[in-house]
């Protein structure tokens, strides 16, 4: 099967190895940003959509959890 | 002839500087044949002075079993019979053996080093037949006159076997990795794909190219994290001055607010005025390393490149060996000497007439040690050549570091005024240089601002204009440079100070990397997956590093290099059964990883004869050349394609050509004119006015 994202092999669920780590990246970082601006979950994700230093695979598995809203 | 001395070189260079050098009338004869030139010396003895060009001999496959893997047969051969185009190699085999039969004496005068060592051994053992036992050998590190004078008369009775059989373990080692898992890659995706791409890997590149892809898959996992950071804009006498905050960054919005509603209308008091002297002691000796990453910093040039220039001002005898990892300068080299000399070019007048005036001249030395040669160091010497502006650069740089190095350290000043407001502190830091010492020796690499403070005292009020606070984010990890991956390199100890600027142009050239600030490419992605995947080992830094560790052990005796190759090859084995078991998955990630590198080259238009192929640029992989070629060529249906000149930067036109409709380039070569060009050699638009230019509409 292949991730949802990429032509890559997934793994397990619905991702690949690489954006499952970008999946994984997003969720830990999150903690940070509660901690910094008390802000929710849906809010966090538009903010860091917008934001140019997100790297590619981080943007792509937010717009993935945005669309199919999807719990990974 | 009786008793002649035979004398062997690394590069021609050396071998002139060697027959000058020794030749009683410092006019040495010369004889040249096929191209090659030898020299013929007079001294107490005849010499004869004969070159190499670099490794002569190469490990080979011994049965020329070439779509096969694995491979674990090898042998030591002429370069010329396993490379092509090394037609000159044969020529100064041919001229070496011819001479070393007339020859009694046999000295390796090769760069004194692993490389330089294996090159003399392999010439001695397999050109001159067998004469690697008596052969003495001459250790120099600067070309200059008295040092080669000096290295002829104190001679080594042997070759140094230990750094030989070091030397020979690490080739084989090397070859055994490059091939085996190169050909694995290549013959894999060559069996799943319908078209031909090289493919490499190594016991070096590997781990580089790791390295460079976890940073890529970093930067493209990244997310970032908001933070603040808050100044004071104060005014104190007439001017103007942020202070910032003295914690430091805020992480939190609250934290943020708080010290805004903390500080509104209240008094702005200097608290406290910190005064330090700060010593800057002067800089180490350039090794390769620091030099390259110096030359990089304040050049733009790339290591690669400056590898280059070292060498060829080594061999104009300028400066002394550069492939040195020492930071260490010997009194033997004469510091005094040296900057007699320098003092000569009225450009290091004044600064070395100081330091001569020195009683004692005592370098400021790194850790770091070469057992074969001292840091780099000028040698005073002038040439008559006129030098290329980036050789001239280099030299100055070496040079100048040279003289800091021996001069006194420089003290700045540092001064920070505290001020709080309602016991929120901020701090204004300035700057200023009470002696300028070694920094002046380093002109213009050394630069230095100066921030100077107003007098003021404890207590004093000052006006608070407003605060600023700033939202910032972190960022992702900086992609590497050329200058920045040699330096990782180096940290982790992989690869060799001669082999690590090359290892990155072959990932270039691989295209599995590219640009200034390196990008992997989906194909170089690809390949350090599946050798992560399949071969973990390979890409590990600890193999690298544990066999460097071995490579010592050889070079003290402690450590045999059959066993070594043994221990290589029995991993080896196991990897490439991995590998074959694996080929259908591995060849199919392979195949779509090359396609869609290809599909990113560089387009310049739509092909006129299949009318849905792209144009891009390709090289042959015969003859390396660029040419234009349709992508359809790669699904077997279009075989259009157009030459394109070899020299300069191309780019793609949007228009086409007016004359015949076909796609056009701009072709801009430095120094000269920028031009367009109609891909279509028959194009009407060549025969027009001057060859090969034309009108875009
Ligand atoms: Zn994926």
């Amino acid at each position: 099967m292949k991730c949802k994202l990429c032509k890559r092999e997934k793994t397990e669920k619905e991702l690949c190895l690489f954006h499952k780590r970008a999946y994984e990246k997003i969720v830990e970082v999150y903690a940070e940003w509660v901690d910094a601006l008390n802000i929710n979950w849906e809010d966090y994700l538009s903010e860091i959509e917008k934001n140019s230093l997100t790297g590619k695979w981080a943007k792509e598995v937010i717009e993935f959890v945005k669309e199919s809203r999807v719990n990974l | 002839m009786q008793n002649v001395t035979l004398i062997i070189t690394e590069k021609p260079e050396a071998a002139k500087r060697i027959a000058l050098a020794l030749d009683f009338d410092g006019a040495p004869k010369n004889k040249t044949e096929k191209g090659i030139t030898y020299y013929l010396i007079k001294r107490e003895v005849p010499i004869i002075v004969v070159p190499a060009l670099g490794h002569l001999y190469t490990v080979t496959n011994q049965k020329k079993e070439k779509y096969n893997y694995p491979v674990f047969n090898f042998n030591w051969a002429p370069r010329d019979i396993v490379e092509r185009k090394t037609y000159r190699i044969r020529y100064c085999i041919d001229i070496i053996s011819k001479l070393s039969k007339k020859a009694e004496i046999f000295i390796d005068a090769c760069d004194y080093d692993i490389e330089g060592s294996i090159i003399g051994y392999t010439i001695l053992k397999y050109a001159c037949k067998n004469k690697e036992e008596i052969a003495h050998r001459m250790k120099y590190s600067t070309l200059a006159k008295e040092e080669i004078i000096r290295a002829y008369n104190e001679v080594s009775p042997h070759l140094d076997f230990s750094i030989i059989e070091a030397g020979l373990t690490r080739h084989e080692v090397d070859w055994l990795y490059g091939i085996n898992l190169s050909r694995a890659l290549t013959i894999i995706a060559k069996k799943h794909s319908n078209h031909y791409t090289t493919l490499s890997t190594g016991r070096v590149q590997g781990p580089t190219l790791n390295f460079l892809e976890t940073r890529e898959i970093n930067r493209k996992i990244f997310v970032p994290t908001p933070y603040w950071q808050i100044k004071a804009k104060v005014k104190i006498g007439k001017a103007l001055f942020e202070a910032e905050y003295k914690k430091g960054i805020i992480k939190k919005n609250r934290v943020l607010k708080n010290i805004i509603t903390n500080c509104a209308g209240k008094n702005c008091v200097i608290e406290r005025i910190e005064k330090a002297k700060r010593h800057l002691t002067s800089p180490f000796p350039f090794y390769l390393g620091s030099l390259q990453r110096e030359a990089y910093k304040l050049f733009k040039i790339t290591p690669a490149q400056t590898a280059k220039i070292a060498q060829r001002l080594y061999l104009e005898a300028l400066i002394s060996y550069p492939r040195t990892s020492s930071q260490k300068l010997p009194v033997s080299i004469g510091y005094r000497t040296i900057i007699k000399k320098l003092q000569k070019n009225p450009e290091y007048e004044k600064l070395t007439a100081e330091l001569l005036s020195k009683r004692f001249l005592k370098p400021n030395e790194g850790p770091k040690n070469d057992s074969a040669h001292p840091a780099i160091f000028p040698t005073g010497n002038t040439t008559d050549r006129s030098l290329k502006i980036t050789e001239k650069k280099t030299l100055d740089l070496i040079i100048k570091r040279f003289l800091a190095v021996f001069s006194d350290d420089a003290i700045i000043q540092e001064t920070a005024i505290s001020i709080s407001i309602n016991n929120n502190l901020f701090a204004i830091k300035g700057t200023r240089t009470a002696e300028k010492g070694w920094t002046r020796f380093y002109q213009p690499y050394f630069k230095f601002k100066n921030n100077v403070l107003p007098t003021v005292i404890n207590n004093q009020k000052v006006r608070l204009i407003k605060l600023i606070p700033e939202k910032k984010f972190t960022r992702p990890p900086f992609r590497f440079n050329p200058s920045s991956l040699l330096k990782k390199m180096e940290k982790e100890n992989i690869g060799t100070k001669a082999t690590r600027s090359g290892i990155v142009q072959t990932l270039e050239k691989r295209k599995y990397i590219c640009g200034e600030k390196i990008i992997v490419s989906e194909l170089g992605f690809e390949v350090s997956e599946i050798l992560r995947e399949y071969c973990p080992s390979i890409v590990s830094i600890d193999l690298t590093r544990k066999l460097e560790e071995r490579m010592e052990k050889i070079k003290e005796g402690k450590e045999k290099r059959e066993k070594v190759i043994k221990d290589t090859i029995e991993l080896l084995m196991k990897t490439t059964k991995i590998l074959k078991t694996k080929e259908k998955i591995i060849g199919a990630r392979l195949n779509n990883a090359v396609k869609k590198t290809l599909n990113n080259r560089i387009e310049v238009g739509y092909c006129s004869s299949c009318k849905n192929g792209k144009l891009v640029i390709l090289r042959s992989k015969k003859t390396g050349k660029r040419f234009v070629g349709c992508t359809n060529y790669f699904e077997g249906v279009c075989k259009t394609a157009y030459p394109l000149p070899q020299k300069g930067v191309i780019k793609p036109n949007v228009q086409s050509c007016k004359s015949c409709g076909c796609p056009t380039i701009k072709v801009s070569i430095r120094g000269k004119r920028i031009w367009n060009l109609c891909l279509d050699p028959k194009c009407s638009s060549k025969f027009k006015g001057k060859k090969n230019e034309m009108q875009i509409v």
